[in-house]
């Protein structure tokens, strides 16, 4: 931490105040590799191509909504009760009675659009970009899968007010999936928990809902995240000096020798 | 060719690397800055659509969409009642459209499985699909069509299904007396109170009759079911009662303990073969009605 040359009181004092850091990492580092503190300093000290902008926000954003949906899940599952007697009860008690309870709420319910939109745009603007072709192919695909994730915490969490809104969207949703060939048949009492929508289904897309899918979700956000800081974020196609671009001018690509043929062949792409 | 192709992908990305390494701007604090803003505005915009939806909608439950961003909540779910409005959350609203275009029994499956697969696979394989190393948008007009093509149609088909309005119970029920006189069986009572049940318990918001009703899910054009159909007026209360015993599994159950109740759905059975049968309009439409 502490530069060695000048071993001031300064640096002394600073070297105390930042022993928990040299501390944390000596223990999450293994040989050759940064831990913790060193990952953290990696990722926000990693230099980014100099022309990216505003585009390239959509991704942390539909991260923020992605937290924002965390943080309210959590408050709200500590007031709702996944039972049919009482589910529908614990809804209007959160949203009329407690205290910023509507709020709460409300986040949940239109934080869940905003993030479906967010994911949207982002894998539009990916498109846009060209950003899914070699070396990020993979990083697409876990976008995808999170898309389809993020669209599945919405069909779960849809009954859970247990109105007549949600119920009925939910007989027809299940029932459209029993439609699917092979294991259609089997999949809606799977989901239901039998052959009712009743207090097993709400039970089981509550878990769905609340654990099992933002637990995926996390883990897949968490992995694509990673490899952005892996391959890192490309440039905007159009513009003027992109990251990666042919070099133009002087020194053309070295040719191997007068005997060996060049590396690139005479046809362009 | 594929390994000349991979080996110049490696050296553009060698080259972005380096690019980035020697004239890169470090994350923190410049892209951090943009992305901070953005997430700033993200939370912002959240909690303003909670603020509108709740200080623009009515107290408690109602029957029409009331505020900018609807209801708090909606009656508590009944399952005794098939009066229901399946209606999804926005973004599955192509889904939801998809199912009017398809009919059942034939083609639903397209609708419901056929279409979300193809789309789903062809999204995770665009990687594969779109080989070339090119990403400048205007020279990718193959790319760019296809993706305005799907946007376009996405969006039409979330329109679409945004604005497709359900029948309200009200609206249906003045259609009955067309119905029995248009179908002969203004004098059969059963056949009225079966009408009258059509009308209420949500039928019409999958089936048509005479031009009402809306279609949706594939469910088929009623108005001339007992023509059409062979099962008689016990056939189709066994049917309504649990149409997934014949393979329908689109269609809720309308019978057993949460269901209409025997004298209904056996009024309905009448309802239902009256329907189409009685064209010479005979005293109380004898060939239908069975009993």
């Amino acid at each position: 931490m502490a530069n060695k040359k000048k071993p001031g009181l300064l640096h002394k004092l600073l070297d105390i105040l930042l022993y928990p850091l040299t501390w944390l990492e000596e223990r999450t580092s293994i040989p050759g590799h940064s831990g913790i503190v060193g990952g953290i300093k990696y990722f926000l000290f990693r230099k980014v191509p100099g022309d990216i902008s505003w585009g390239h926000t959509l991704g942390s954003a539909a991260f923020t909504a992605f937290i924002v949906q965390a943080v309210t899940g959590v408050i709200l599952a500590m007031y709702y009760q996944p039972d049919p007697d009482s589910a529908y009860e614990s809804i209007r008690h959160i949203t009329d009675d407690l205290t910023l309870g509507w709020l709460v709420r409300g986040m949940h319910r239109w934080g869940a659009s905003v993030f479906i939109i967010l994911l949207f745009l982002h894998m539009g603007r990916v498109f846009l970009y060209g950003a899914y072709k070699y070396p990020r192919e993979l990083n697409w695909i876990i976008g995808v899968l999170i898309l389809v994730l993020g669209m599945m915490e919405g069909f779960f969490g849809y009954l859970l007010p247990w109105d007549q809104t949600a119920y009925w969207a939910t007989v027809v949703g299940v029932n459209l999936q029993a439609t699917g060939p092979f294991v259609g048949p089997f999949l809606g009492p799977i989901l239901q928990g039998g052959t009712e929508i009743g207090s097993d289904t709400l039970a089981r897309f509550y878990s769905l809902h609340m654990l099992v899918l933002p637990g995926a979700l996390a883990g897949l956000i968490g992995l694509h995240l990673w490899l952005v800081v892996r391959v890192g974020v490309t440039s905007p196609p159009w513009s003027a000096d992109p990251a990666g671009k042919p070099r133009p001018g002087p020194p053309p690509p070295p040719r191997a020798g007068l005997v060996a043929p060049g590396p690139r062949g005479a046809r362009k792409r | 060719m594929t390994t000349r192709g991979l080996e110049e992908r490696r050296a553009e990305h060698a080259r972005y690397k380096e690019d980035v390494k020697k004239r890169g701007k470090p994350f923190f604090p410049y892209a951090m800055f943009h992305d901070t803003v953005m997430s700033l505005v993200v939370v912002c915009v959240i909690v303003a659509l909670a603020f509108i939806w709740k200080f623009t909608a009515d107290e408690g439950p109602t029957d029409d969409d009331s505020g900018l961003l609807g209801k708090l909540y909606d009656e508590k779910a009944d399952p005794g009642t098939t009066n229901f409005v399946p209606r999804p959350d926005w973004y599955f609203y192509f889904l939801f459209y998809l199912l009017r275009i398809f009919k059942w029994p034939d083609s639903v499956i397209l609708g419901t499985v056929g279409i979300p697969t193809i789309l789903l696979l062809l999204l995770l394989a665009l990687p594969f699909i779109d080989v070339r190393r090119e990403r400048r948008p205007l020279r990718r007009p193959v790319a760019m069509v296809a993706a305005l093509l799907t946007i376009a149609s996405m969006g039409i088909l979330t329109w679409n299904g945004a604005v497709a309005k359900e029948p309200l119970a009200a609206e249906n029920l003045l259609n009955v007396p067309n119905w029995a006189k248009e179908q002969g069986f203004a004098d059969n009572n059963d056949a009225v109170e079966g009408a009258k049940i059509f009308a209420q318990v949500g039928c019409m918001n999958c089936h048509t009759y005479l031009g009402a009703g809306t279609s949706n899910l594939g469910a088929p054009d009623l108005s001339e079911i007992g023509k059409t159909s062979p099962r008689g007026v016990e056939g189709f209360v066994t049917y309504v009662a649990d149409p997934s015993q014949f393979g329908n599994s689109v269609m809720p159950k309308f019978g057993g303990p949460d269901g209409l109740g025997d004298e209904n759905l056996r009024l309905l059975g009448i309802f239902l073969q009256s329907s189409g049968t009685c064209e010479p309009p005979s005293d109380a439409c004898p060939s239908a009605g069975g009993q």
